[in-house]
């Protein structure tokens, strides 16, 4: 194991990454206090926050001290993590808010979904660099596909559709910058999209039953449970996609027979995965994606909290109405406001720097993991800043995408700012990796 | 892994500068959100968190130019109940039980009301619109029991009752579209009461006032957290009216105690056309919209919202002869002294027209004295209806006097070019009924009274107006000012107008207006009484009149319908309104009995043998008469 160890000494950490981080795990800690509307100390989220804190510093800590190479080498066993952990919160966790995310110990909890995130990454970028030389060839797609689609599967089955909203961009992130080939890349992101298509135009039509007066619509909507309306799209897309190739050789234009069969196949898995979606989904969820596609249809329902928040922000101002004293999160008026809605406080409380200072410092997180990741050792190394750099692109486009109304509320926290243990440990984590990155920059033996 | 530096694509570059791009678009829509729309949403979190207990504003009074506010407002409470105290099942019982009877509901309503309010957590009312009265009551009890609020509002008040009700109208709910279509500005609650009728509506605006209010403090389920402000209410602005009081209430007494109660009186200054009384009646109490919520509540509340004074139509009978009279004159070669005998009847060939009475010699100021129908039959034969017609329109008849009131009517003007416009023919039987006011001749009482003011001020025809300003009562700044406003003169010889004037204090003097002569006064006038096929006939009084020497400043018109005739129903009325005017107190006034008794009152001795004969007739059949 020497051969893992290396000196740490002054230089060896990236100090604009780490200020940005201590500086909104700060503000996330003076926001939560304000959002639960207590200074006590005795209040159980805002104890829990500050137990929270000094854990992640230590993971932190430990992620930088410890060789990120070590992840490579072992990626076998780590994955057997990965699987362990969410076989087992399936096994032994507990139900809350009608997912079974969680285990439960004596005096915390812990959802395992958090920190497999980051170990999936750390998984996924090993497995991309063994493939180095035939990152181009479709098998290693697959192969990666392969790998993923248990973890995906046993987060479906709590389930936690929201941790793979972050997830899953962010492995498409880390394809993108593993040199995958880009037609590939569209295939993935199609399936992605005829998944979505699916899922948000079935959800439509079932909070919209009027609509399936129309013939053409009601045939699509039993699409999605007729045995009998199944088999006839997966026999229509083949034609196609025969008619395609067909039409592409009348034409004189050759492309390889292969091309329309995997696109046929990408479309009927990206439905296949749509009907799956909408069979699990809650009434909640269907709720939140029509207050997305039509917000001003029920302004007391789901897009009632996003209203709210942006009447919080709104009412903020430039410079805020300082902290603690913000009427719409201290009275209860945002929801989830020391979660998925922190940036309303900040917003309210500290108004447009505050949001704005949340904004500049995540762009200094991204810049700084992207440097990083250019100053890498090996590989290995590019290849974790890659997918980490994804994960918090992701996370703050949602967060705030959704506040400022460009994505669906989908019960996405914004890492170091949000209330939340797991999600807190392992985003620090992630960044002490990053860290270690950067440590090892030039290669130690 | 080899030592020496490893290359690497540039994909997360690419990737970088796309995170850039979209920070930069987050920043836009943040900065959309916080500076661009920062007041709506700043109102929207105010609203938010505020629960307000309204004190209703003091609507701004009205006046009338000798300063009566005719209409007030007086203090009326609610009160609230906040959760904050005490909560206890016992305590709310026994408070119930104590405030019901003075709320005037059941003890299970108030308990009710009290545990909503414990359960939301929210203020609840327990009654609203109290009375002063019990409000005295309720503060004592609120000694003994915490987290009770009694809080002040104001409520409308009309002092004097039924004083101008059709001008000042009414306050109610706001129903359909009202609260749809309400001013946005002047922040309007569900249960408003706002002007429905009259001065009320039309100047809504300028009488509302902006509500006060205790600005409660709550969170997302409404429970309260504490009180933010106690806003001060600002009372409404004031209306001042060109209303003389006394005239006012002498033509509402006069028209409530007259034969059949219906009728409109309306009185101008004939030097401005400002409106002295506007009277109408039926009339109604505008106070019985607006009760306290613990007083016997009013029966029924159906009014009569017709303003008869601009409203109602009938024909002027016998004033009209003034027209004839100046057309006549105008026209030359008239001599008022040449007799006309009266058989009782005028000969068209055709047909036989009756006078009411046997007049036998009489000469101009005796014609329009006795009103004799043969004597204007005859000047009319000569005259000519075309003329008569022009001198109508000179007056303006046939169109509305243009008094700011809505749903004026304009009357009907009446001759041969009308006649002939509409495709018909005209007979001597028409110009006959014309010279007498009969016929298809329609007028309202307002055109009558500004007909009286237009001869009283030698021919200027003022269009009426009530209001003389409405002040501010934040500033003191006169919001709107009354104008007087000449709509036309009548251009027409001063002879003539000195005819008319001898003929017509002749009338009051030694005629059938003689009850209303008042010593000290010139009074001018002329009675009507209009046929009515349907019933008993109408009675019109038209007068102006002024002290010795000066200029009229008082020009009358009075109408009673179905008030059998003019110179009984609607001369006191009159006499009283100018009494009223120039402040004049003779013996206690006593209302005539019957028309008899008020001749033998008015009447000097030398002349009571010759009056009895064309009493007698009188009664049986008022002036204006004709087959």
């Amino acid at each position: 194991m020497t051969k893992y160890k290396s000196r740490l000494h002054k230089g060896m950490m990236d100090w604009l990454l780490f200020g940005a981080m201590a500086g909104l795990v700060l503000l996330g800690a003076l926001c939560i206090m304000s959002a639960v509307n207590a200074v006590s100390l005795s209040n159980a989220v805002v104890r829990t926050h500050l137990i929270a804190l000094p854990l992640g510093f230590v993971a932190f800590f430990a992620a930088w001290s410890f060789n990120y190479q070590i992840f490579d080498e072992q990626w076998k066993p780590l994955y057997g993590v990965i699987l362990a952990l969410l076989i087992g919160v399936l096994l032994f966790g507990t139900y809350q808010r009608g997912s079974k995310s969680w285990f439960v110990f004596p005096f915390f909890s812990m959802q395992p979904a958090e920190i497999c995130r980051v170990l999936t990454i750390l998984a996924a970028a090993a497995f991309l660099d063994r493939q180095g030389h035939r990152i181009r060839d479709m098998r290693t797609l697959v192969w990666l596909g392969v790998l993923i689609a248990p973890v995906f599967g046993l987060i479906m089955l709590q389930p936690d559709f929201s941790s793979i909203v972050i997830t899953f961009p962010a492995l498409l992130v880390l394809l993108y910058c593993a040199g995958v080939n880009v037609f590939y890349l569209a295939l993935v992101f199609a399936f992605a999209a005829v998944a979505g298509f699916f899922t948000v135009a079935w959800t439509y039509l079932y909070l919209h039953p009027e609509l399936l007066d129309y013939r053409l619509l009601d045939v699509f909507f039993k699409l999605s449970d007729h045995i009998l309306y199944m088999g006839g799209f997966v026999l229509l897309v083949a034609v196609a996609g025969y008619a395609a190739w067909w039409l592409f050789k009348q034409l004189r234009v050759f492309l390889p027979s292969f091309y329309f069969v995997l696109a046929t196949l990408v479309v009927l898995a990206g439905f296949f995965a749509g009907v799956f979606v909408d069979h699990q989904m809650k009434p909640y969820q269907r709720k939140r994606v029509e207050a997305f596609l039509a917000p001003e249809s029920d302004p007391q329902g789901a897009s009632y909290n996003v209203l709210q928040a942006q009447i919080a922000m709104g009412s903020g101002g430039i410079l805020g109405k300082g902290l603690f004293s913000g009427t719409q999160s201290r009275l209860g008026f945002v929801p989830e406001k020391h979660t998925d809605f922190i940036l309303a406080v900040v917003g309210e409380e500290l108004g447009l720097w505050g949001t704005l200072l949340v904004l500049g410092l995540y762009l200094v997180i991204l810049w700084r993991v992207a440097v990083v990741a250019y100053t890498a050792s090996d590989r290995y190394g590019y290849l974790v800043c890659s997918g980490i750099f994804g994960m918090f692109l992701t996370y703050m486009l949602i967060n705030f995408g959704m506040l400022i109304g460009l994505f669906p509320v989908a019960g996405i926290p914004l890492p170091f700012i949000s209330y939340g243990g797991s999600n807190l440990v392992s985003s620090m984590l992630a960044l002490g990796v990053v860290q270690s990155v950067y440590a090892r920059r030039i290669t130690s033996g | 892994m080899a030592a020496g530096k490893v290359t690497f694509n540039g994909r997360l570059r690419v990737l970088l500068a796309l995170a850039g791009i979209a920070g930069a678009v987050i920043a836009l829509r943040l900065a959309d959100i916080q500076l661009l729309r920062h007041d709506r949403y700043l109102q929207l979190a105010e609203r938010n968190r505020t629960q307000v207990l309204y004190q209703t504003a003091p609507r701004g009074r009205i006046f009338t130019a000798d300063g009566k506010a005719v209409a007030a407002n007086a203090p009326s409470f609610d009160l609230y109940y906040l959760s904050a105290g005490p909560k206890e099942e016992d305590y709310l019982r026994r408070l119930a039980a104590d405030f019901a009877p003075h709320l005037g509901v059941t003890q299970e309503d108030v308990l009710d009301k009290l545990q909503q309010g414990v359960k939301s957590g929210k203020a609840v009312a327990l009654a609203e619109n109290l009375s002063p009265k019990t409000a005295m009551a309720l503060k004592e009890l609120q000694l003994y029991y915490p987290g009770l609020y009694l809080i002040e509002e104001n409520k409308r008040i009309y002092p004097y009752g039924i004083f101008a009700s059709h001008l000042i109208g009414y306050l109610g709910s706001m129903e359909g579209d009202e609260w749809k279509n309400r001013d946005q500005s002047l922040d309007y609650r569900l249960d408003a009461k706002i002007g429905k009728n009259g001065l009320e509506k039309k100047f809504e605006k300028e009488l509302k006032g902006r509500d006060g209010g205790v600005f409660l403090e709550v969170d997302y389920r409404g429970r309260v957290r504490s009180v933010i402000e106690d806003r001060r209410w600002r009372p409404g602005g004031d209306i001042y009216l060109t209303l003389n009081f006394d005239v006012q209430r002498a033509a509402e007494e006069g028209l409530k105690n007259s034969i059949t109660g219906r009728g409109a009186a309306v009185a101008l200054d004939p030097r401005t056309g400002a409106v002295l009384a506007l009277a109408t009646a039926p009339a109604f109490d505008p106070g019985m919209f607006v009760p306290y919520s613990d007083e016997p509540q009013p029966k029924s509340k159906r009014i009569s919202e017709y303003n008869l004074a601009t409203q109602g139509v009938y024909p002027p009978a016998s004033t009209f002869k003034v027209i004839t009279a100046i057309a006549a004159i105008e026209q030359g070669g008239f001599d008022p002294e040449k007799e006309v005998y009266c058989p009782g009847y005028y000969d068209a060939g055709s047909r036989v027209f009756k006078c009411w009475s046997v007049h036998k010699h009489d000469n101009f100021f005796d014609g329009m004295a006795d009103s004799c129908d043969v004597y204007f039959y005859t000047l009319a034969a000569q005259t000519g209806s075309a003329a008569i017609e022009k001198t109508q329109r000179m007056f303006q008849f046939g169109q509305p006097t243009g008094i700011d009131l809505p749903g004026e009517k304009a009357g009907n003007l009446y001759g041969p070019t009308k006649r002939a416009r509409n495709r018909s023919y005209w007979f001597i039987g028409d110009t006959l009924n014309l010279s007498i006011g009969q016929g298809e001749l329609l007028v309202t009482p307002i055109k009558m009274a500004q007909f009286a003011a237009a001869l009283a001020s030698r021919g200027k025809i003022w269009r009426p107006y009530y209001l003389d300003r409405v002040v501010s009562n934040q500033t003191g700044k006169v919001l709107q000012q009354g104008k007087s406003e000449v709509l036309g003169t009548v251009d027409i010889r001063p002879s003539t107008w000195d005819l008319i004037y001898k003929a017509l204090k002749h009338t009051v003097d030694d005629g059938t207006a003689r009850r209303v002569k008042i010593a000290g006064l010139d009074v001018y006038g002329k009675t009507g009484t209009a046929q009515n096929p349907h019933g008993d006939d109408h009675g019109w009084f038209m007068a102006f009149a002024g002290r010795p020497g000066e200029e009229p400043s008082l020009a009358v018109a009075v109408f009673v319908e179905y008030g059998k005739g003019g110179a009984g129903a609607a001369g006191p009325i009159a006499r009283e309104m100018i009494k009223a005017y120039f402040g004049i107190e003779d013996k206690p006034a006593r209302r005539p009995v019957s028309a008899q008794q008020a001749v033998l009152e008015n009447a000097d001795p030398a002349a009571l043998v010759s009056d009895m004969q064309k009493l007698q007739a009188a009664l049986q059949r008022p002036d204006g008469e004709h087959t």
